[in-house]
């Protein structure tokens, strides 16, 4: 597997009528598959549009695939090779699964049909859509849409993929046959996920970036960041008003997510939540709800 | 009741091959229905590779959906498959859209014919605006569901742009210049509006390099209904069409057309959504 940085991005600034979405964001990112986590508003969603190209930033630098996607030349074949899952996504009218599929296979120029059908039911199969590709789109389930909608954004089998929230409105058997596809992805590909299921990010990403108020506030394994919250979580009878996140669980006892331990509690192996709640605060729980 | 008897491999490849007599190749086709030995077997006999090609094409035929009107047209005037897939899924091209415009044409063209200078300037305010309306709903960020995902794709945003573009005029013109049937007193000055068409087609998509279609067709099309509203209430419906006008309009087409050429390749920028 190569290991050359397939994105950069270097002082990256974006605002919208006075919010800062991304201030002066470094990264950069080699094949694998890498989580965003973040609060709404935090910029993830902003970070994958300028990778995908359809956003430029206000300041900064993007090498894209080893070049600058400055001219239309460039553009274009940064595009050849990347899928793009934006976090909405609508479908024309009339629309069936391999219809639009095949559509977006022809925007992706794939003009010979043979091939093309032939790539349109791989990645309908990828996603275990096969059987209903008949159907129109609109009368499908919301994840059956939204796996209709990922589809498209692995075909050819890019190289870069950027997947804003792939996992929404899909069921648990699914989001398991999903993580499979995305991490056989990752061992070839550079995939970017931006989600807020963390236990997504903790079973499928090797690297997890958090994103807060345009910042980078970590960068690193995911071992590394769930590691921030040993000794901080704790197992009570009750719950401890000064945890930063409290809750019953389904045996009964309170799970403590704070900086001390409450009277009589046990200490508890922490998790990617956990992690995430103790980084990010009331943001975190803020978002969590809204999510 | 658990079967004890096995085919053979040789009479299996008769079967296969075609060879087995209807004999007993009826009897092995009962017996393979009850053992599933013999089934898996079979298998091995069987040469894959023309099944695989049967099951394709059945798979093409069920899932490939067929053509719509306008794709099937498009193809058949010389447009290029895939391009006639792209085109034929604009709103505005769909065969929907083209029953809404025909049935709306009829009544302004009744209009036109029976409702005096009124129904005249009814007819001169829609007739120049239906393939701006028509290009406006062709393309962009406003009518597109799949604008975002669009941009992301190395498919020629100018292409597919300028393509459908033309597949709506070659739509929508027809229908308005039947329309015009219907004016009474039928002169060159019932087909004049074609001018202001072409032009304001033009006009909208030199405007569409800097701001999105709909915004541009809304704007050029109060600009028109106040010129036209202004002839009307001096009863003189086709001063719009004056000769000055017309030249007016030749004019900004051509200045349009200019534009047009040396912006179009900003419509593929690196981040063309704000």
């Amino acid at each position: 597997m190569t290991t050359t940085t397939t994105v950069a991005l270097t002082g990256i600034t974006k605002r919208y009528r006075g919010t800062t979405a991304l201030e002066a964001v470094d990264l950069s990112f080699k094949p694998g598959v890498t989580g965003l986590l973040g609060p709404n508003g935090a910029g993830k969603t902003t970070l994958l549009r300028i990778v995908a190209t359809v956003l430029a930033p206000d300041s900064g630098s993007v090498r894209l695939l080893g070049r600058s996607p400055a001219t239309p030349e460039a553009l274009a074949d940064v595009r050849r090779r990347l899928g793009y899952l934006p976090q909405e996504m609508g479908f024309p009218r009339g629309f069936t699964g391999f219809g639009f599929v095949d559509y977006m296979a022809v925007l992706k120029e794939w003009t010979a049909r043979a091939p093309r059908h032939d790539e349109v039911r791989r990645v309908l199969d990828l996603v275990d859509l096969g059987d209903v590709s008949t159907k129109r789109v609109r009368a499908l389930s919301g994840g059956q849409r939204r796996r209709v909608a990922l589809a498209q954004a692995m075909l050819g089998d890019p190289d870069l993929m950027l997947l804003d929230e792939p996992t929404t409105g899909v069921d648990p058997e699914q989001r398991v046959s999903l993580r499979q596809v995305l991490s056989r992805a990752g061992e070839h590909s550079t995939v970017l996920l931006s989600t807020h299921q963390t236990e997504d990010v903790a079973a499928l990403c090797d690297r997890v970036v958090v994103l807060d108020q345009g910042h980078v506030r970590f960068d690193g394994a995911v071992v590394d960041l769930v590691a921030t919250a040993a000794g901080r979580v704790w197992l009570a009878d009750a719950p401890d008003p000064g945890a930063r996140a409290s809750w019953r669980t389904g045996t009964g006892k309170h799970r403590n997510v704070g900086l001390a331990a409450p009277p009589g509690a046990e200490p508890t192996v922490p998790t990617l939540e956990d992690a995430y709640l103790l980084l990010l605060g009331d943001r975190a729980l803020t978002t969590e709800a809204a999510a | 009741m658990k079967t004890t008897w096995h085919a053979d491999d040789a009479l299996m490849a008769r079967y296969v091959s075609g060879n087995a007599g209807s004999l007993d190749g009826a009897s092995l086709e009962q017996h393979l229905t009850r053992c599933s030995d013999c089934r898996a077997r079979i298998a091995t006999h069987v040469d894959v590779e023309p099944l695989e090609m049967v099951w394709g094409r059945v798979r093409e035929q069920v899932q490939a959906p067929a053509p719509s009107l306008v794709e099937r047209l498009l193809i058949r005037v010389g447009v290029p498959a895939h391009d006639a897939l792209l085109v034929a899924a604009a709103p505005s091209l769909r065969t929907s859209w083209l029953l809404g415009l025909a049935m709306t044409l009829g009544f302004v063209g009744l209009g036109a014919a029976y409702g005096g200078s009124r129904g005249l300037a009814l007819f001169l305010l829609v007739a120049p605006l239906v393939p701006v309306a028509g290009v406006a709903f062709a393309y962009g960020p406003d009518v597109d569901p799949l604008y975002e995902v669009g941009v992301a794709v190395p498919y020629s945003t100018p292409r597919l742009l300028l393509l459908r573009t033309a597949a709506v005029l070659a739509t929508s013109l027809p229908l308005v210049l039947v329309a015009s049937l219907l004016v009474p007193g039928l002169s060159w000055t019932a087909v004049t509006w074609l001018l202001p068409a072409l032009t304001f087609t033009a006009v909208m998509l030199a405007a569409s390099t800097w701001t999105s279609p709909t915004v541009a067709a809304l704007v050029l099309g109060i600009a028109w209904a106040c010129s036209v509203g202004a002839a009307a209430l001096d009863q003189n419906p086709y001063a719009v069409l004056a000769p000055f006008l017309l030249l007016v309009y030749a004019v900004l087409g051509v200045a349009a057309a200019l534009v047009l050429r040396v912006r179009i390749r900003s419509l593929t920028p690196l981040g063309s959504l704000s």
